[in-house]
């Protein structure tokens, strides 16, 4: 296991990761707070049935003051993939492009440790940076039931770890980019334009009928644009997250094998 | 049978069509201190990346410490110590921070080796690498491709930065290192540096090796120049006839020349002349570059 390689790269972006936890966590715990205020409030999910298309751009669908839909129209279904994907795509696209631009990607690759390895640690330090929002939201959530806002608490947690996915996932295209091409810019731009267009497949697919017959490729619609709050998460939804994570990594490895490192 | 610590054969890596190195081969031998040179974006750091195995070379091969570095095998990585021509640490860690990380990534132990070497470089620990100078992050550098004793150092630019007495620590280091039957090859834009510590010299430019060779043996063949005052007027002309000589200050008093070959020619056309004083200068490899890069002083 290449610890010190996830350590050095964790201590690295430790402020972001930190910094970006207890923002998560004080916008969350503000949304749990102020759900009593607006549990009662049937005008809000009118307002939602008269917009159906406004609310789905924000990723709401159903009841917004439901338990469920509080905290999907306000977190899960778009504010906390945001931020989770603000970690991650940052922390791929700095891994392994952006060390290379930097110069200290080439003293690691001088040590006696295979590249092989090199990107095992770096998916690791990815999978650490993207379970970082989806931690922070549940512990945040379990302060719910002070705030009358009990949520399902399975699938709540099947959101969470698909979320995690769902993060790691996009970073990990920054992290294949980075490794092909050995540019940061082209890491992050590439990495979120997917991750918006995925957003915006996930979230209009309710209300355009164009968009909803390709709606299953979007790794959003896998992980929290299908009612995943409510129903639960899938086994089928989990693996093709996981899947498509695994066979990032392994094409990170065939790219990071093949670049000329400074 | 000893094996050679490098051996590059046609080593070849493009980039664009005026980039990159060009057929390099070269053997650097057991114990030696090879000195590596050639003027900015002559191919030094890209054939040094090939041999490290961060580049892959288009074409040629090269063997490092007997393993081909474009295979992929780290293996013979942990026998290597390398410093880079631009050395980057992460800003945020002390001193100690990087030499224990890259100490634990290389699974190795602290060794009263390692202290010596912060003690003789006076390499700063406390500090974090952002508020470092470049000497003192060279420092660093130094101790990380020393620390863990590697058969063979890739030491690109490694005075860098550092002062006048740190430069001798340094060069005390490297005969250490020979003396321990170690090797190392050292890119370098200092050619005292390079004639002082240096037992074998290739020269880089434009991609392609121009000259491989001892440095007895250079110097052999290097220009020696002769300084003359006089203390009546001469007219000095009549030396440039001298084979192998060639005027470079001439005024009515003052002559400095260079000269290769042998010393006899040239003294017994300079003796009518009734020169004041003589100063020769030991043969320098300078004059040699000079020429080879046309008025450029520094092989960078």
């Amino acid at each position: 296991m290449p610890t010190d390689l996830i350590r050095l790269d964790l201590r690295l972006r430790r402020r972001m990761l930190i910094g970006t936890a207890v923002g998560a966590a004080a916008y969350l715990f503000l949304v749990v707070a102020v759900y009593p205020t607006f549990k009662h409030d049937t005008a809000f999910d009118d307002m939602i049935a008269a917009n159906p298309a406004a609310a789905a751009a924000f990723g709401i669908t159903g009841s917004i003051t439901s338990p469920e839909g509080w905290l999907s129209a306000n977190m899960y279904a778009n504010f906390g993939p945001l931020l989770a994907l603000m970690l991650t795509i940052g922390y791929g696209s700095a891994a392994i492009a952006g060390q290379d631009g930097d110069g200290l990607l080439g003293l690691l690759a001088t040590l006696p440790v295979p590249r092989a390895r090199i990107v095992a640690g770096k998916a690791l330090s990815l999978l650490v940076a993207a379970l970082v929002v989806p931690a922070v939201s549940y512990a945040v959530c379990l302060a719910g039931p002070q705030f009358e806002l009990t949520p399902r608490w399975g699938p709540l947690l099947g959101v969470s770890v698909a979320l995690t996915l769902l993060a790691f996932d996009l970073g990990a295209i920054a992290l294949l980019v980075g490794a092909l091409s050995g540019s940061r810019g082209a890491a992050m731009g590439a990495a979120s334009a997917i991750a918006a267009c995925a957003y915006l497949i996930s979230s209009l697919s309710p209300v355009a009928e164009a968009v909803h017959r390709v709606r299953w490729l979007s790794p959003f619609l896998w992980a929290v644009g299908d009612g995943q709050l409510t129903r639960g998460v899938t086994v089928g939804e989990l693996g093709a997250l996981a899947v498509l994570g695994v066979t990032l990594v392994a094409g990170t490895v065939l790219a990071f094998r093949r670049l000329d490192i400074q | 049978m000893t094996v050679q610590p490098i051996v590059a054969e046609h080593l070849t890596k493009t980039f664009g069509q005026d980039r990159g190195i060009n057929d390099v081969s070269l053997v650097v031998e057991p114990g030696q201190v090879f000195g590596f040179l050639g003027p900015n974006g002559a191919g030094k750091s890209t054939t040094i990346r090939c041999l490290l195995g961060l580049y892959r070379p288009s074409r040629g091969q090269a063997r490092v410490l007997g393993q081909d570095p474009a295979a992929g095998q780290a293996g013979f990585l942990a026998d290597v110590g390398y410093l880079p021509g631009e050395l980057r640490l992460p800003d945020r860690l002390t001193g100690a921070d990087v030499l224990g990380t890259f100490r634990r990534m290389r699974r190795g132990q602290h060794t009263a080796y390692e202290d010596d070497l912060v003690e003789r470089l006076g390499a700063e620990l406390t500090r974090p690498v952002a508020s470092l100078s470049k000497g003192n992050k060279q420092k660093l550098g130094l101790v990380l491709a020393f620390m863990h004793r590697p058969r063979l150092l890739v030491l690109d630019e490694p005075t860098s930065g550092l002062d006048p007495l740190l430069q001798d620590e340094f060069a005390s280091l490297l005969r250490e290192t020979t003396a321990d039957g170690r090797t190392v090859l050292l890119s370098s834009h200092d050619l005292d540096e390079v004639q002082r510590v240096v037992q074998r010299v290739a020269i880089i430019r434009s991609g392609r090796i121009v000259i491989d060779d001892t440095v007895a043996s250079l110097r052999a063949s290097a220009p020696r120049t002769i300084e003359l005052t006089f203390d009546h007027d001469v007219d000095a002309r009549s030396l440039a006839s001298v084979p192998g000589v060639t005027l470079h200050v001439t005024t009515a008093r003052h002559v400095t020349l260079t000269h290769t070959g042998g010393a006899a020619a040239v003294l017994t056309a300079i003796a009518p002349l009734q020169p004041d004083t003589i100063t020769a200068r030991p043969a320098d490899l300078e004059e040699l570059f000079l020429r080879l890069y046309g008025g450029t002083t520094h092989a960078d």
